[in-house]
């Protein structure tokens, strides 16, 4: 069979009233919810809350009793279930290869079905299968038994990147895998998001994972949406005990008090200084080929502020200088307390800092890092 | 005593050659159409859950029949010959196929058949790739058993003179010619042996390919 291409890009998903009862129980209740298109979306919460069914609800696994959820103003009821499906890639946790099917096959069985010839299918699997890091002459002609569950959570992912789909939906992938495999797969699907730029809706139970790779974190616990934001909002603003408890505000971070901002900062580099006399368009050029987004705006050694990339896009005059742009930036002691510095981001509605030693920087706070290496 | 010269003889005299062909003939008619229809008929009690056990049943009633009686009701029907044989071979065989087919399909595991839907494969489609090939080792020992039973009832064959190796048993008795009855007997269970060894690899195979229980 078929099918047609739905959607080349996700700009967003909207869940609107959605409900769906098991007998007399809710799996899911009045859920409203938006997926922006680019972005990863955990969801997460305990088991029964619902964070299941409601990824299964976008790909018709599942159907709702109520409520509608649109792809693009689409509403997924009005697409046929197989074409639905063969739009978005699915990944699921260890047991998802087909086991009388080579790697090969059980990666090239959509495209298969879809009818495209023999040595276009070949040619997409070796390319899967060399992204995966798994070399193709090695692995398409072995069964799955024959493969390792890490190697085989990756022809999993390999096969829903089959038809180039523009949304994935992930069903605890690595929840079946041990927790070194796990953080490792987890480093490899994060440099893979961040190359295939797409859509993910993915469902875990383990807040570390989340906070790792989720963009935003929905959280769920019975049958309702109880907060969703980026992990520092979770962290910082948690409405409730649940989600306190959860992310584990507390436990987590305990020695925040403890720590200075050096113990947390990256190293200052020099590719980041700009001087302050160079006009705003030879700053983009320059950026662009220091591959750097924002940029710190000196004077011989005196600190005038940063700049980024979006902000000089926004300014089109030429004779504009950097100084005169320049926005004044956060600057912290290497011995602040990191607890002090966050809360002094968080207010001033930043997200980075630079650290000085006296005169000299030596460092960059990032607020997302920060959370990151406290977890 | 059992000489060369005595088979050679019997064999002879009994046109064995010929027989042994009309033997394997409507044995291999007889379990084609088995195949055939059984495996149908367990894609079809698979698909409709609710006709599964009036279909299992009634083949079961089928199955108690004793198999001359049915050769012989089969008689007016189809006239003498290796119709009735034939027949009768396919009423018997077409349960332990359909019943393995039906138990093979069902025994797929669930989140295999999740997963066929879940990545945009139609219920015919996660049928025919996941399904019914993951039932495959199943389905021939379903068939290994039908093959057994297709022997036998073909040997019986003789009796309405559906020709084949019952024949010559038939003619050895009536004529009370021991060798013959003998070497036909020998010959036919040796067939029998060497084609169930032949279905015993192929299940194997398939289980290597297929199975994963």
């Amino acid at each position: 069979m078929q099918t047609e291409r739905l959607f080349d890009r996700i700009d967003s998903i909207q869940f609107k009233g959605i409900t769906k009862k098991y007998g007399t129980g809710f799996a899911v209740k009045d859920l409203d919810l938006e997926i922006q298109g680019g972005e990863l979306l955990i969801l997460i919460g305990p088991s029964g809350s619902g964070k299941t069914t409601t990824l299964r609800m976008m790909n018709r696994m599942i159907e709702q009793d109520s409520g509608s959820v649109t792809i693009n103003g689409l509403d997924t009821r009005e697409v046929d279930p197989v074409r639905l499906r063969r739009n978005m890639g699915y990944v699921i946790q260890n047991i998802g290869l087909f086991p009388h099917m080579t790697i090969g096959e059980n990666i090239g069985l959509v495209p298969k079905l879809e009818r495209w010839d023999k040595n276009r299918i070949e040619e997409r699997v070796r390319e899967l299968l060399n992204f995966v890091s798994l070399p193709p002459e090695m692995f398409m002609d072995r069964y799955p038994r024959q493969l390792s569950g890490g190697q085989q959570q990756r022809v999993g992912l390999a096969r829903a990147m089959a038809m180039d789909p523009p949304l994935f939906l992930m069903d605890e992938p690595f929840g079946a895998l041990d927790p070194i495999l796990r953080k490792q797969l987890q480093k490899e699907f994060l440099k893979i998001k961040n190359e295939i730029n797409r859509t993910i809706v993915f469902v875990t139970h383990d807040i570390e994972e989340a906070l790792i790779l989720g963009d935003r974190i929905a959280i769920m616990d019975q049958a309702k949406l109880v907060q969703v934001g980026p992990p520092e909002e979770l962290i910082f603003n948690p409405v409730n005990e649940l989600v306190a408890d959860i992310v584990d505000t507390k436990r987590k971070f305990k020695h925040m008090d403890t720590l200075n901002v050096k113990d947390l900062m990256s190293p200052f580099d020099e590719k980041y200084v700009f001087d302050g006399k160079i006009n705003s368009c030879d700053a983009v050029e320059e950026m662009t080929t220091r591959d750097i987004e924002t940029a710190f705006v000196f004077d011989d050694d005196e600190l005038l502020g940063q700049v980024t990339m979006m902000d000089l896009m926004k300014c089109r005059v030429k004779i504009q200088k950097l100084a005169d742009v320049a926005r004044p930036v956060k600057t912290f002691q290497p011995l602040d307390s990191v607890a002090f510095a966050l809360s002094e981001l968080k207010n001033s509605g930043e997200y980075l800092a630079i650290v000085m030693n006296s005169k000299h920087p030596i460092g960059i706070l990032v607020s997302d890092e920060v959370l990151l290496k406290l977890i | 005593m059992l000489t060369l010269q005595v088979i050679a003889n019997v064999w002879d005299k009994h046109l064995m050659t010929m027989r042994t062909i009309e033997h394997l003939q409507m044995f291999s008619i007889a379990l084609l159409l088995s195949i055939i229809i059984g495996v149908t008929v367990g894609v079809f009690i698979y698909m409709r859950p609710k006709t599964a056990n009036a279909v299992l049943n009634f083949l079961n009633i089928v199955e108690t029949i004793p198999d001359l009686a049915l050769i012989v009701l089969l008689l007016p029907i189809l006239k003498l010959g290796a119709g009735p044989t034939i027949a009768a071979c396919v009423l018997y065989s077409i349960l332990p196929v359909a019943r393995n087919t039906y138990t093979g399909l069902k025994g797929v595991d669930e989140q295999y058949t999740y997963v066929a839907h879940a990545i945009g494969l139609s219920p015919q489609e996660a049928l025919f790739k996941v399904r019914i090939p993951m039932s495959l080792p199943l389905i021939a020992g379903g068939i290994r058993i039908a093959l057994v039973f297709c022997m036998g009832v073909v040997t019986l064959g003789g009796l309405v003179a559906a020709g084949g190796l019952g024949t010559v048993l038939q003619n050895g008795i009536q004529l009370y010619e021991k060798d013959a009855i003998l070497v036909a007997g020998l010959w036919t269970g040796l067939l029998a042996v060497f084609l169930d060894g032949f279905a015993g690899i192929v299940e194997k195979k398939l289980h290597e390919r297929y199975g994963t229980w």
